[in-house]
């Protein structure tokens, strides 16, 4: 049996270590696709609680046939931030000013720290300004598959579209990114 | 068959990604090298993939874990029972712990050896309740004594000491201030009965106030050290008794 699939059986017998075990192995991950997805550490904080939160109580429900532990997880952070996307729609209606300001912030602050550090700190903050400028259909995409590694069946899985659906995505996602960041000056050497 | 920009953009992430026919590759490689747009778009999605899959997770925050089982499990209650204490060395190995730990047992053992204690001589027949409490009783007088004697030969205290002597036995150090002198010649008699005792007289009084003031605060400070270092002491002691 598998790590996860072994904790998720321990877990329903009532082991609380083995949730903490869980939780120890997906937080990051769970965080950074909601970091990627919102831009905003604080709210991919509160998301990242909400999915476990979720998961939790859910986990009795889960059946292998589902597909891995980690799939379904990756599905259920997807579903809660599509939710919590469309919720809060009508606030992120605001100035593109707003979203700018911070990022130059950021961009100050990271040229202080050492050499390796700083260029993938910036590297991953110029991207993130990217991601958010993409459609969220074709963000997610690029986020599992070039950030989270998956794999495009399990993609297909996550977001339950068809494998054509998918590639057209990704492809997509990939192209669109590219040009925002050379728009931004911001291409990735 | 006729491969051309469109071609080119749609088939982009399978060239990527390493699902194409190698004939289809060598098609697509063929275009680019003709096409300067392709090429260039080929580059920069290549670039941004490449930097993408190598860039490591960010950091989940710090609480967030703990959070998320507040949230699910509740509060853990169990985490404060001595076990998780040494089930979870991280929470100990931390450089601030290890530091203060550092700093509070060197304090300790300096402590411990100023006062002549060593404790691989120590014996089980020091641990003798009656032995170790005489001999910590002597040791703890003589200190005392000791500290006494010291503080009475400090200079300060000699001096204000020998200031209480003037009225008894006069001395060349004791001689009044020369106002305290001059002033009887020059006031009257009917004031100096109205201001009741000398002033010179007054001033030694207040002297000697200060100085028995002080002299007691030295010694009850002393001797609350001499008190509050009383079990070294005694350990000190019933070591010695050992030997």
């Amino acid at each position: 049996m598998e790590p996860d699939a072994q904790l998720v059986h321990d877990c329903l017998q009532g082991e609380g270590s083995a949730w903490e075990e869980l939780v120890r192995r997906h937080a990051r991950r769970v965080f950074n696709i909601c970091y990627r997805f919102t831009g905003n550490r604080t709210e991919a904080e509160d998301m990242s609680q909400e999915v476990f939160l979720r998961i939790y109580k859910t986990l009795p429900s889960y059946r292998p046939s589902f597909g891995a532990f980690p799939t379904w997880l990756t599905s259920v952070t997807r579903n809660l931030l599509v939710d919590h996307y469309r919720r809060t729609k009508r606030d992120r209606v605001t100035d593109s000013m707003e979203d700018v300001m911070p990022q130059i912030e950021n961009k100050e602050s990271m040229a202080r720290t050492p050499d390796k550090l700083a260029l993938e700190s910036e590297l991953s903050a110029q991207l993130q300004q990217g991601l958010s400028k993409l459609s969220p259909e074709l963000r997610e995409a690029v986020i599992l598959r070039d950030l989270q590694g998956l794999e495009y069946g399990e993609i297909q899985t996550v977001l339950q579209v068809p494998e054509g659906t998918v590639k057209s995505r990704i492809n997509r996602g990939r192209i669109e990114l590219a040009k925002i960041l050379e728009t931004m000056g911001l291409r990735p050497n | 068959m006729n491969w051309n920009c469109t071609n080119s953009e749609e088939r982009l992430s399978d060239y990527i990604d390493g699902l194409l026919t190698p004939a289809e590759a060598e098609t697509f490689k063929a275009h680019a090298a003709t096409c300067a747009d392709c090429a260039n778009m080929v580059a920069a999605v290549s670039s941004l993939v490449t930097n993408m899959r190598a860039l490591e997770l960010e950091p989940a925050p710090p609480m967030l874990i703990n959070r998320i089982l507040d949230a699910t499990v509740g509060p853990r209650q169990e985490k404060a029972s001595w076990k998780s204490w040494f089930a979870m060395p991280g929470r100990w190995v931390q450089p601030r712990f290890v530091v203060g730990l550092a700093t509070v047992t060197a304090a300790v053992l300096i402590v411990i050896y100023t006062f002549g204690f060593t404790p691989g001589k120590l014996r089980k027949a020091n641990l003798n309740p009656v032995d170790a409490y005489r001999a910590a009783n002597r040791e703890v007088h003589l200190k005392y004594a000791a500290t006494v004697k010291y503080v009475n030969d400090l200079r300060v205290v000699y001096e204000i000491q020998s200031r209480l002597q003037p009225s008894n036995e006069p001395s060349p150090e004791t001689t009044p201030m020369p106002e305290e002198q001059t002033e009887p010649k020059t006031s009257n008699p009917q004031e100096k009965s109205q201001t009741g005792p000398k002033p010179g007289h007054s001033q030694a009084r207040s002297y000697a106030m200060l100085a028995a003031y002080v002299n007691q605060g030295w010694i009850e400070t002393c001797n609350a050290s001499t008190r509050l270092a009383f079990f070294t002491t005694s350990m000190t002691a019933t070591n010695r008794s050992a030997r």
